[in-house]
């Protein structure tokens, strides 16, 4: 080995141990200092958890604020309002049919398959409203199909479509597949409507 | 010359076993993970999903008709579906045959009392990166990954216990 790379190894020995004894040096002057300082350090020890504790909520609320400005972001950037279009499922009393699922096709291409389950039904049936999809569409004439499948009258199996065709204009479109119980046909009626 | 060598034998001493453990862990890649969300329909026709049994302790266990291992193990997971249901375990059994009238049958003929739930699509499957079968998934209260079991041997099953048990406890 070169003298110039031995001098070099061992003056970094040296900083080793040098820096080494340094720092137990710190950790040693707090810990005389303890017992001297013991009274005084109870009070300005649980004043320093305060701080801290306030300091740790206030981080959090920092994090939920961001994780929610995040998702917005996300939102506007994935679904941007011009081409945005959402879809939404309700139900009426349910008397007629009992939905198991939903299928939806836009100009022919599956965007959809949706099964519930009963806590979902349940949550339909007192009044909720399920954003089964949102995408984006080009401005322009597209067309919806909509398949229900369920349990019809006399727990039979059922299974109907709705089609409607529809205008995507400049800025979003929602629209709601509404299942409602028709007493006069005794059947459940599916229908399409456009919010305004 | 001699000492780089040795400085370098050192370095991959360290490092290579981290390459091992880092590849070895992909096929169990969910632990820790939240376990990702899925529904599927259900033998008794209902529409069953995961994320509403958030709160209970979950396994979900990955099956198949033409599995042979899944015919000895599903009998020991129903003992442990019927002793620890009322305490807040719940166990789902995924099939991923193409044909579910298959798997009824088998599910009929072992007697299985346990939910089991029809993934012909096989998009669970391919959710939980089901590559060999059996594949045993358990899910805290929290939703989140905790073990993962790929295949069977007899004796899996004290393992299954202890982890349930465990995750129960806490």
């Amino acid at each position: 080995m070169s003298v110039k790379r031995s001098f070099g190894l061992a003056t970094f020995c040296v900083w080793l141990v040098f820096a080494h004894a340094a720092a137990s040096a710190q950790q040693l002057g707090p810990a005389a200092a303890a017992g001297a300082g013991a009274v005084d350090g109870a009070s300005a020890g649980s004043g320093e958890f305060r701080s801290l504790d306030e300091e740790v909520q206030s981080l959090k609320e920092e994090v939920l604020e961001l994780n929610r400005d995040l998702f917005l972001l996300e939102e506007e950037l994935l679904f941007p309002a011009n081409s945005q279009v959402a879809f939404f499922i309700s139900m009426d009393v349910g008397e007629y049919f009992a939905l198991d699922s939903v299928n939806l096709k836009i100009d022919g291409k599956e965007v959809a398959n949706y099964l519930y389950t009963e806590r979902e039904l349940g949550a339909l049936l007192r009044g909720g409203v399920h954003r089964v999809h949102m995408g984006n569409l080009k401005v322009g004439e597209h067309e919806l199909v909509a398949i229900f499948t369920g349990h019809g009258p006399n727990v039979r199996e059922y299974r109907r479509g709705a089609t409607m065709s529809f205008n995507k204009g400049i800025g979003a479109k929602y629209l709601e597949l509404e299942i409602t119980d028709r007493a006069s046909k005794q059947q459940p009626e599916f229908a399409i409507k456009e919010w305004e | 010359m001699k000492r780089m060598k040795v400085v370098l034998l050192g370095l991959l001493l360290v490092a290579v076993p981290g390459l091992f453990a880092g590849s070895s862990l992909a096929s169990s890649g969910l632990a820790g993970q939240e376990a990702p969300d899925f529904v599927l329909k259900s033998a008794s026709g209902t529409n069953m999903r995961l994320s509403e049994y958030r709160g209970k302790v979950v396994m979900i266990n990955f099956w198949a008709t033409w599995c042979g291992p899944c015919r000895q193990e599903m009998p020991l997971l129903d003992d442990l579906y019927t002793r620890y249901e009322r305490v807040g375990f719940s166990l789902l059994g995924v099939n991923i045959d193409d044909d579910s009238s298959r798997a009824m049958q088998m599910a009929e003929e072992l007697g299985v009392s346990f939910p089991v739930l029809f993934d012909e699509r096989k998009e669970v499957s391919k959710l939980y990166q089901v590559e060999a079968m059996p594949v045993t998934v358990l899910v805290d209260r929290e939703g989140k990954v905790r073990h993962v079991h790929l295949g069977y041997k007899p004796g899996y099953e004290e393992k299954y216990l202890t982890e349930i048990r465990s995750l129960l406890r806490e």
